[in-house]
């Protein structure tokens, strides 16, 4: 017989039964925040009602707030009917919230980690947990370095007996190259890179998954997915919300931290790729790194040729009238923030060469759209009288990740007559309808990711590092000209975005 | 699942075209403009008369998750030769966009004669490059050459081991089956059904310290309804299988039955016991040396609890869902699965190898 480890696997060694993580405990620093009310507990919850955490599993909740056990379970109780559609059976909760604790504590103090060690040594012990633990920092950026620090000196960057011992963090990872850098040398000094989860929820959506389920499982998209074939690429992340109640927070971060350093990086990532050899987290992860390296450095005397920084101002979204952006609660009225942001860059490597990509993210515009649109040359030479070709554009194949998840592909055809004239059509495809399985919540395929230790969908130090390192030369332009171009809100970006195609005789799509 | 189902007018024999064409026109909207159709497979079903409505009303809500062109085969080889064919197509807006989005569903009534050549209905309606799902919901007679022709167009069956008024020679006979070379893959949906209580089950073995009392058994105790004595054989055959648990006798234990297996480190004898009639399964329960494990499911609820005991001290617990279990759910799993399922084929086989002590 064999031994005990692989004997542990026998009844669960099949395709059918769905893999779930060794045993293990949750730590959340920053537990009385909106992020574990709203995504972290609902998605726990999620995972724990449809049997996808192990049997010996517990939360441990941390922050300053004075509150009991009790207290933070029903707190999260409340949150959990509040922000999670469907019912909560009461006898699941009340298992699940059984394995939830709260340590109340400040998370710069060396004794907080003292208790926290011990509670989780209790933890082994009465929920049979295995010494493994993932901390989640969830707190805000500035206590990270202190966190990190403290769970290092307190021995819990490893975890009891041989179990494990992972670090989540959440973005922004840094607000430059050298600050990353500095975060990440702080993270690494007491983690090992291969122990730390930088994540970006983006990765965890199905839909941004299936970019690359839609390149590299099917063979008919690679061979034309180069600059022989592709004019150029258009990468749009369009919200129609403003900035709400995250004034504050938006008037430090702007649009080019806020999205386009993560998910629209990511995005280009993705669409710009080699093929990784396997899909795991090293394989992918060396591809994408090799997108962000192969990017031309915009000099930073030319910054202006290449990207466009814009501000909403009052306007119409789907027939509401909106405030603009300086008018909004926590912004200062003589703000020069970002809400939207266009970029040219250009990736040098042979599949690349001279193809721009522009890339265009923002707040207010006129509807929630993300997609990646890949634009064919047009055909060399039409035999068709050129008065019959005017309704013909080149062809343009549409990766929609939302709201319609799908492909659409825009091709020639005749227009039924006597005569030869052709015209485009849209063939779509919405790939989502053909499976409506309930997509998981991008945080409930994460947390499972973490648990299981497959890094795959989580940033590397040198990919968050690499992103920061093709902005920075517009950030640092940006400080020194605090100036911004105004677009309406329910619009598409300011006119320098569009000059910004323009000039090079193409123009923006409409999402 | 909200959408609109549409009907063609009209019945009757109808030809391979006609059936396309008259399809093409359900997918016109009010408006003149033309719905998509969305289909990642193609499923046939072979039913009677008397199931025919529930069985149309399940394909139809699978429609939404596993959109496909249905063909449903009403067969009733008895009748007076007659053959009638309706037309019905499942559609729903998809977005904001309000683009519509239809599943297909071929209903063809066959008496008399015809209904002896169902693949001749079927085969001509398959979307091609499709994988084709065959679905028998009652009785099917594996045996018939009726029974061949249908599945020489299959990629995979699916049987429910239930529904045959003979529990017993149903499951022989899909084990014979599923020795055929020539037969594609096999699903029983009494065996989708254990699905979470095997999970469940595996979970409990999630600590290494436990993982050893895997090869330590002594004894099991599992609950049934009426009609689920092949989930619950299933179940035991599943742990006879990988675990190395070895046949060895039977014999009757009041109501149910005792089966005792040798295993490599001692006997093992397990009781199947039937129970109250609203759950197929009810509890499994098993022990070792120094630990029990339980899967029970609650009376009335569809929550299920787990429970790891050491003596009477109780060591880990939990509820959570066990999931829905209506006809719907049970195939939906089934469709999403393509190839031959090893572990099934091994437990259905134990399960037989029991059956014959």
């Amino acid at each position: 017989m064999a031994d005990t480890q692989s004997l542990q696997n026998i009844l669960r060694d099949e395709q059918r039964l769905p893999r779930v993580p060794e045993p293990g405990v949750v730590v959340i620093f920053g537990a009385s925040g909106d992020l574990t009310a709203r995504k972290l507990v609902p998605a726990l919850y999620d995972l724990a009602a449809q049997r996808r955490l192990p049997l010996e599993f517990a939360v441990v909740g941390i922050s300053r707030t004075e509150m009991s056990n009790e207290e933070f379970r029903g707190k999260l109780r409340r949150a959990l009917e509040e922000h999670r559609s469907g019912e909560v059976s009461g006898d699941v909760w009340e298992s699940f919230a059984g394995g939830i604790f709260y340590l109340p504590g400040d998370s710069k103090k060396a004794e907080t980690y003292k208790g926290l060690k011990e509670l989780l040594k209790r933890l082994d012990s009465e929920r049979g947990t295995q010494g493994n633990r993932a901390f989640y920092l969830s707190s805000s950026p500035s206590l990270f370095p202190a966190i990190v620090e403290n769970l290092g000196e307190a021995g819990l960057s490893e975890g009891e007996d041989g179990g494990w011992s992972r670090l989540v963090v959440e973005k922004p990872f840094g607000r430059d190259l050298e600050s990353a850098q500095e975060l990440n040398a702080e993270l690494q000094r007491y983690f090992d890179e291969t122990q730390i989860y930088r994540i970006d929820h983006y990765l965890g959506k199905e839909t941004v998954q299936n970019i690359l389920a839609l390149r590299f499982a099917n063979g008919i998209f690679e061979p034309v997915w180069n600059q022989h074939y592709v004019d150029h690429v258009q990468i749009t992340v369009a919200e129609d919300i403003g900035v709400g109640t995250r004034g504050a927070f938006y008037e430090e971060a702007g649009a080019l931290r806020d999205i386009v350093q993560n998910h629209v990086m990511q995005v280009l990532c993705l669409t710009a790729m080699e093929p990784p050899v396997a899909f795991d987290a090293e394989s992918v992860r060396e591809e994408k790194v090799k997108v962000l390296r192969a990017v031309r450095p915009i000099p930073e005397g030319e910054v202006e040729d290449y990207a466009v920084r814009g501000q909403y101002e009052r306007g119409w979204v789907f027939g509401e009238e909106v405030p603009g952006y300086r008018e909004e609660e926590n912004v200062d009225p003589e703000s020069v923030t970002e809400t939207y942001v266009a970029l040219k860059v250009f990736i040098d490597n042979y599949r690349w060469a001279r193809v721009p990509f522009y890339i265009r993210a923002g707040k207010r515009l006129p509807k929630k759209a993300t997609e990646v649109a890949i634009q064919f040359h047009a055909s060399p030479h039409t035999p068709f009288a050129r008065d019959d070709t005017k309704g013909l554009a080149p062809n343009v194949l549409v990766v929609r990740v939302q709201p319609e998840e799908g492909l659409s592909l825009k091709i020639g055809a005749k227009v039924p007559g006597t005569g030869f004239e052709v015209s485009s059509v849209n063939m779509d495809l919405l790939y989502g309808t053909a499976f409506l399985e309930e997509a998981p919540d991008a945080y409930q395929r994460l947390l499972l990711d973490l648990m299981l230790g497959d890094p795959t969908l989580f940033i590397r130090a040198d990919e968050a590092e690499g992103s920061w390192k093709i902005l920075d030369p517009v950030m640092r332009h940006w400080s020194q000209k605090p100036e911004v171009s105004f677009y309406q809100a329910g619009t598409w970006g300011p006119e320098e975005a569009d000059d910004l195609l323009e000039r090079d005789g193409r123009e923006w799509r409409r999402p | 699942m909200i959408g609109e189902s549409r009907r063609a007018p009209g019945g009757g024999r109808m030809s391979v075209g006609q059936i396309e064409r008259e399809l093409g026109k359900l997918r016109t909207n009010d408006d003149g403009t033309l719905a998509l159709r969305s289909s990642v497979l193609n499923l046939i079903v072979v039913t009677d008369e008397e199931s025919a409505p529930e069985i149309t009303d399940s394909v139809s809500k699978l429609a939404g998750r596993h959109p496909a062109r249905a063909v449903l085969l009403i067969s009733d080889p008895e009748g007076e030769t007659n053959v009638d064919v309706g037309l019905s197509a499942f559609c729903h807006a998809r977005g904001g966009s309000g683009t519509q989005v239809c599943a297909e569903q071929v209903t063809i009534h066959a008496e008399g004669p015809p209904a002896m050549h169902l693949e001749s209905f079927a085969g001509p309606l398959l979307i091609p490059d499709l994988p084709v799902f065959l679905w028998y919901p009652g009785e099917f007679s594996p045996r018939s050459l009726e029974f061949a022709a249908m599945a020489d167009l299959a990629d995979r069956i699916i049987v429910d081991s239930a529904a045959s008024e003979s529990h017993e020679a149903c499951l022989r006979e899909i084990a014979t089956l599923v020795e055929d070379p020539e037969m594609p893959a096999i699903g029983d949906l009494q065996w989708v059904g254990l699905s979470p209580w095997r999970s469940l089950l595996a979970d409990t073995f999630g600590a290494p310290e436990r993982a050893g009392d895997l090869e330590k058994f002594e004894s099991a105790e599992v609950l049934y309804a009426p009609g689920g004595e092949n989930r619950a054989l299933l179940l035991v055959g599943w742990l006879a299988s990988t675990l190395g648990w070895k046949p060895e006798r039977a014999s009757r234990n009041g109501e149910g039955q005792k089966i005792e297996f040798s295993g490599t480190s001692g006997d093992i004898s397990v009781v199947l016991s039937p129970d109250s009639p609203d759950a197929r399964l009810r509890r499994i329960r098993l022990y070792s040396e120094e630990y029990s494990f339980q899967v029970s499911r609650h009376r009335e609820l569809s929550d299920v609890r787990t429970t790891v005991m050491r003596g009477d001290e109780l060591i880990a617990e939990r509820t959570v869902h066990l999931g829905a279990f209506d006809l719907g759910v049970l195939v939906g799993e089934e469709l999403r699965y393509r190839g031959r399922d090893e572990t099934y084929e091994g437990s259905l086989r134990a399960a037989v190898e029991i059956l014959d002590l």
